[in-house]
């Protein structure tokens, strides 16, 4: 079976009613919504925080450049952990 | 041993309803003290936030019924809360919704009875469905996280299909059809509400086929008739583990439904005690935290940690004693006391009881009945 894959231009935003805080009992980022609460590891929420109306590309190029990674090591990772968000239903994609 | 920390608060702010539902889980019968107010509510709220708590649930009753709701979500909002209102919509018009979404208010549950109207309002003894749909409207106008949740029982539980399909056309986010659970008023009208085998079977395929027809578009959160499973539900995550429940007159209690299926444990409460004592230290909590506490065949279970031995207020209610087996398990040497609703439910056929209305505890300005 293929895995679903996101495309480049597509622009990743929290999803309606998912808020993105820090727990200030762990220091950690969750996304909590009314279900539940998700911990973010820290490449997650790396990613998480520039779900901002960016593209998919953009998001990995400023990501590359932060941590002076090659573009196209990164991209499995980012396209992998939207790809979880989105079937969870806490990112939607425009 | 160090205490687990509590994750989510489920704040009863009344127990006044406009509605009649016959399956509510509210206690039969409440200590008539005075609700909380709202100074005490906040005290509670930003209790809960310093134990842990990251998410509040607003319910009842019917919370919209306290004109203060809004405070109170605001007073959740400072103390960095996740904002959830669980409620029937009625009495929700344009000035609710906009002082609830100013407030900060970060999604909402509404609840129907059927998407037919003259079921639905026949089910809640009031004409509310309308309401519910022009509640709907306003909230997906204001842009506040929608779902949608369906008691699901005897009487409407041929209609998974129109449900689903209200759901659609309402474009919220989720749907739960959630089989009605019996306690409080549901455990009193068990024979009215539970569906028959054939009926569970059937809504199960149907709730499985619309999952996967409509995946990444709406969430659809089918909850099992449990009476009709071989193994508990994993009630709570634990006892005393992620939640804990503030009710209206400020008892605090493991689970909701506590008060009233377990009469011989004693409930704390936040007028005369801190949320924190009462969550680490008092004897209600920690009653039946853990494993210890577990009878056989729990105790030697290799599902202990998984089930956690099902529901206490279960056990209670059809055992007579909380530690007890969730008698749903076929391992529960109580079984029989559920196969024996199974055999009367379909013995029943067709022949549904009739079933008993919900009363409000105080007098409370109704809508008009329709029967």
């Amino acid at each position: 079976m293929q895995t679903p894959t996101i495309a480049g231009s597509a622009q990743p935003r929290l999803a309606r009613g998912v808020r993105l805080q820090t727990d200030s009992k762990t220091g950690n980022s969750v996304l909590l919504f009314p279900e539940g609460v998700l911990e973010l590891n820290e490449t997650a929420q790396e990613i998480v925080t520039r779900c901002d109306g960016r593209t998919v590309g953009e998001i990995i190029q400023a990501l590359a450049q932060e941590y002076d990674a090659d573009p196209q090591m990164l991209d499995a990772d980012v396209r992998d952990t939207l790809v979880d968000l989105h079937r969870c239903k806490l990112i939607e994609l425009t | 041993m160090t205490s687990p920390r509590p994750y989510a608060l489920l704040a009863e702010i009344t127990y006044r309803c406009p509605l009649h539902c016959p399956y509510c889980s509210n206690p039969t019968q409440v200590r008539s003290d005075q609700e909380l107010t709202t100074g005490e509510w906040t005290r509670v709220i930003r209790e809960a936030a310093a134990l842990g708590v990251l998410q509040i649930g607003f319910s009842g009753g019917e919370p919209l019924a306290r004109p203060d709701l809004p405070d109170l979500v605001c007073a959740a909002r400072e103390a960095n809360l996740y904002t959830n209102l669980i409620t029937s919509g009625i009495a929700m018009d344009d000035d609710r919704v906009h002082a609830l979404r100013d407030a900060g208010l970060d999604s909402v549950q509404l609840s129907f009875q059927s998407d037919n109207a003259v079921l639905a309002d026949e089910i809640a003894d009031a004409r509310v469905h309308q309401r519910k749909l022009d509640a709907a409207a306003k909230i997906r106008e204001a842009g506040i996280r929608l779902s949608l949740n369906f008691v699901i029982h005897r009487r409407n539980i041929d209609r998974l299909p129109q449900m689903i399909a209200l759901a659609e056309s309402l474009q919220a986010e989720r749907v739960e059809l959630a089989n009605v659970q019996f306690y409080g008023w549901a455990f009193l009208n068990r024979a009215a509400l539970l569906p028959t085998r054939e009926q569970v079977i059937r809504a199960r395929e149907i709730a499985t086929a619309a999952q996967a027809r409509l995946t990444g578009k709406i969430d659809i959160f089918y909850v099992l008739p449990d009476y009709y499973e071989n193994r508990p539900k994993p009630c709570l995550n634990g006892w005393g583990q992620r939640y804990l429940t503030v009710n209206p007159i400020g008892d605090v209690l493991p689970c909701p439904t506590a008060s009233s299926a377990i009469p011989d444990l004693r409930f704390e409460n936040v007028r005369a005690h801190a949320l924190d004592w009462i969550w680490r230290e008092s004897e209600s909590f920690n009653r039946f935290r853990g494993t210890e506490w577990m009878p056989e065949p729990c105790q030697s279970c290799p599902q202990r940690e998984i089930d956690f031995g099902g529901c206490r207020c279960q056990a209670a209610l059809l055992t007579g004693n909380a530690a007890n087996t969730d008698p749903v398990c076929d391992l529960s040497p109580n079984r029989a006391t559920v196969d024996a609703v199974l055999r009367e439910v379909h013995s029943l056929g067709h022949h549904a009881p009739d079933w008993t209305y919900r009363v409000n505890p105080t007098a409370f300005p109704t809508l008009e009945r329709v029967t």
